[in-house]
């Protein structure tokens, strides 16, 4: 029930937002148009989760974007390799580790500066933004990769449907988001999360080893930023060096839309989903309002400015 | 303890003439609060309270943690409004606005948590949001100069030199810093609140001697402190809260300590602290020649069933023992041993590991997640029983979080409320409880007292008192001298990163102990 009360002006405002859209552009409630929406949440959601992970702990990963884009250039590339008479499962499960350890390799940067060095996180990603985003540029002399279309699997990740109904990579969000809900709220790693959120020192003085979990906490999100990667690039059907760019803002402002708090120590997953969700609305309910991109940018800052000053009353 | 007046008894006489003055004009008060009732939600804060404060008087507000005295202060700082009642200032009925409107009316506060900007200078503090300028320019010199007057007024010797960054100050020094600013933007009234509990005692002396200047020159201060000797010695007359009320006010000749407790705590505490029976056994913890940049070859023992004070001033270097031994700081050389077994603690999980604990000394900063509840910060340190493996088990966390509770009698209205919200003894019982739930070998408290009310600590005491007669080992950390030698067996000297001597509590004085602490220190940093 501590949930509900949590999380329940949030569903509010999810609903609110529903029914306005509903009235303003009539095809947004159909099934297939919510399907739509819900596919067009996940990169930022997969995103978002990662991102809820280091807010939580009082840091940030301005690296996401980047490495998105780093990740996708990297798994197509290896998918390219594989000569269309070979086996295509193999070279899939090849490019997908590959594009998994890069990101791996990005959180593990990322968590062990923060971790072992006074260097602030907010530069640390910064500057790693700029190192993922160079090697993205690095593939194809910059320009896109088109997935091989014999990668039928891989192109299924971003376009297929379950029983021709629920897009897949719905289904991949989903399963993720009940993975990272247990490892948060289940978990004594998440637990320390919390505690280290709430007062770094005080969580080392009861025993928990902050570098561990602080760079479990970056390796995780980029190995989400990773899947995400894979979901975009095989969405789009080619790796795209500069896609991906201010995907970070985005999933920020959906962590911070679901109330994990700028401070640390203060946010859940499901706030984080339905952030991203509420994100999602206003981008395709606009656009299907047919309000002016330029317009909706404004609104989604406004919508954001709210959401913050809304938490920020409650919790005083 | 005798004080000392750098300016001779002269002075001293022009006081006594000055409050004289006072007394026989019976001029109004320059503050006086009348009925203030406020109540927060079903709670009465304070309920119908009456104080004054006269011109060139030390007012001392004493009161157990919860007794109203923060709201008190709130209410001068114009933080909070009275439900009912008023404040007058010389005479004239006030409403004190937002933090502004107090220092307009020339009240101001003198948090424990210093409002100073550590990055820049004194002489830039002292004119902080009121710079001086010249065609536009901000005008250092002219700044300097002045800010230079200031403090010689004030006779605060110690921070002359203006262009000191304030982060390269002693807490003690920031105080002085905090002060003259009060001063210098035409303060009448000064509200101190627990301005000792960081200073060592000859800076505490120091600090009297400004504030008895100050009361000589007419400023009216309100002195809040839980220690009652300081009280004593300083104070002219004292007011008592208990429960949000005022148990009224009276001149401070007429009362002894212990009269004083009892009034404040309402029932007589005969011995202070209860020091438990010592029944030394085996060694519990032993240290052999531990170094590192703050530590000069330390080595001690210490038993189970037994309390070892370790006794200095601030800045001796005893905090940064405690991190050492708990794996905070890391160790250049040297052995720890438990139960004679050595250990690597180069992490504090390390140390809970072989069974000591460390209660850290800054609450705030180092001990309590306060934007979470009690339930959260007492079942903390064992999440591994109640969530081994993704199944919390809320039952069992509840049932750990029921025992720390009870153990230690920590007043929480529901276990699910803020621990921020509680007060600074329970905060601090929280602190030591959470980690009973299987005992330390070694418990190792620093300062577990500071800013935490009589009752409180007493009860504390007790209880920590009643686990070692079942064999617990604690180092005692502690400025409070009386407390050391009330409650500890065996004291540690401590200064500069050394132990000078181990010695029976009862075998030495307090002035015997002052004496060693301070007396060699003047010899030989000097």
């Amino acid at each position: 029930m501590r949930v509900f009360k949590e999380i329940g002006p949030l569903l509010a405002a999810l609903v609110v937002l529903l029914v306005l859209f509903g009235l303003w552009v009539p095809v947004f409630l159909t099934p297939p148009n919510l399907i739509d929406l819900l596919q067009q949440v996940t990169v930022n959601a997969i995103l978002a989760f990662g991102m809820t992970f280091t807010i939580l702990i009082g840091g940030i990963d301005l690296s996401v974007g980047a490495v998105l884009a780093l990740v996708g250039t990297t798994t197509v590339y290896v998918l390219t390799l594989g000569a269309p008479e070979a086996s295509p499962l193999v070279w899939l499960g090849l490019a997908c580790s590959a594009g998994l350890m890069v990101s791996a390799v990005f959180g593990l940067i990322n968590g062990f500066c923060a971790a072992q060095t006074k260097m602030p996180v907010f530069i640390i990603t910064l500057a790693t933004m700029l190192i993922a985003r160079g090697g993205a540029y690095c593939f194809n002399q910059a320009r896109p990769i088109r997935v091989p279309a014999h990668q039928e699997a891989f192109l299924a990740l971003g376009n297929g449907r379950l029983f021709g109904v629920i897009p897949v990579p719905v289904i991949v969000m989903l399963a993720l988001f009940a993975a990272a809900s247990v490892l948060l709220h289940r978990t004594r790693f998440g637990q320390h999360l919390y505690a280290i959120g709430g007062n770094r020192e005080a969580a080392r003085f009861t025993g928990i080893r902050l570098a561990r979990c602080e760079i479990a906490v970056y390796v995780i999100c980029s190995m989400l930023t990773g899947v995400a990667g894979m979901i975009h690039t095989s969405q789009l059907y080619s790796a795209e060096p500069a896609s991906g760019i201010g995907f970070e803002l985005n999933a920020i402002a959906a962590a911070v839309v679901g109330g994990t708090s700028f401070t640390g120590g203060v946010g859940t997953l499901y706030g984080t989903l339905i952030g991203a969700i509420i994100i999602g609305i206003l981008d395709k309910g606009l656009n299907q309002a047919g309000v002016h991109f330029s317009l909706q940018y404004i609104v989604k800052g406004f919508v954001v400015l709210a959401a913050v000053y809304i938490d920020v009353r409650r919790r005083t | 303890m005798d004080l000392y007046y750098p300016d001779g008894p002269n002075e001293e006489s022009t006081i006594m003439n000055a409050r004289l003055d006072q007394f026989s004009v019976r001029s109004v008060p320059l503050l006086a609060l009348k009925g203030i009732t406020k109540r927060f939600g079903g709670v009465t804060a304070l309920d119908h309270v009456d104080f004054d404060l006269r011109a060139g008087e030390i007012h001392a507000l004493l009161g157990e943690n919860g007794a109203g005295k923060s709201t008190l202060i709130k209410i001068l700082a114009g933080i909070y409004r009275p439900d009912e009642g008023t404040v007058w200032i010389d005479g004239r009925p006030v409403t004190i606005g937002e933090v502004t409107g107090a220092d307009r009316l020339g009240i101001r506060v003198i948090h424990q948590e210093l409002s100073l900007a550590p990055n820049l200078s004194i002489a830039e503090n002292l004119f902080l949001g009121r710079e001086l300028t010249r065609w536009g320019w901000l005008d250092r010199r002219a700044m300097e100069e002045q800010a230079a007057r200031w403090v010689a007024e004030l006779g605060l010797d110690d921070i002359r030199e203006v262009r000191t960054r304030v982060r390269d100050l002693t807490v003690a020094r920031r105080q002085m810093v905090e002060i003259a600013r009060a001063l210098s933007q035409r303060a009448r009234i000064l509200i101190l609140d627990e301005p000792t509990s960081s200073l060592a005692e000859a800076e505490t002396e120091v600090l009297f001697t400004v504030l008895r200047r100050l009361r000589s020159q007419g400023v009216g201060i309100i002195y809040i402190s839980h220690r009652l000797e300081e009280i004593i010695q300083l104070a002219d007359r004292i007011t008592v809260l208990r429960d949000g009320c005022s148990m009224g006010t009276q001149p401070v000749s007429s009362l002894d300590q212990k009269e004083l407790i009892r009034w404040m705590v309402g029932r007589e505490i005969v011995d202070r602290f209860h020091r438990p029976v010592w029944n030394p056994g085996e060694a519990a913890l032993e240290v052999r020649n531990l170094r590192n940049p703050k530590i000069r070859d330390v080595s001690f023992v210490l038993r189970y069933g037994e309390i070892l004070g370790l006794a200095g001033l601030v800045g001796a270097g005893r905090t940064e023992l405690a991190r050492a031994l708990f794996g905070i700081d890391p160790l250049h050389g040297g052995e720890i041993l438990v139960e004679g077994r050595p250990v690597r603690v180069s992490h504090p999980a390390d140390a809970l590991e072989a069974g000591i604990v460390l209660v850290p000394e800054e609450r705030r900063l180092e001990g309590l997640v306060m934007i979470q509840s009690v339930a959260f910060n007492l079942a903390l340190p064992w999440t591994a029983e109640w969530n081994p493996a993704f199944r919390p088990d809320l039952r069992k966390r509840d049932a750990i979080v029921r025992r720390a509770l009870e153990a230690f009698h920590i007043k929480a209205a529901d276990p699910a409320q803020c621990v921020g919200s509680l007060s600074g003894g329970n905060q601090q019982k929280t602190m030591v409880g959470r980690w009973m739930e299987h005992r330390p070998k070694v418990l190792i408290l620093d300062e577990p007292t500071r800013g935490v009310d009589v009752g409180s600590r007493e009860e504390m005491f007790r209880i920590v008192g009643s686990l070692v007669e079942e064999g617990m080992a604690v180092l005692l950390i502690s400025s409070d001298l009386v407390e050391v030698m009330n409650v500890a067996h065996r004291i540690a000297l401590y200064r500069d990163g050394r132990i000078l001597r181990i010695v029976d509590a009862n075998r030495i004085t307090p002035e015997e102990l002052m004496m060693e602490l301070t007396g060699a220190r003047v010899n030989e940093s000097f």
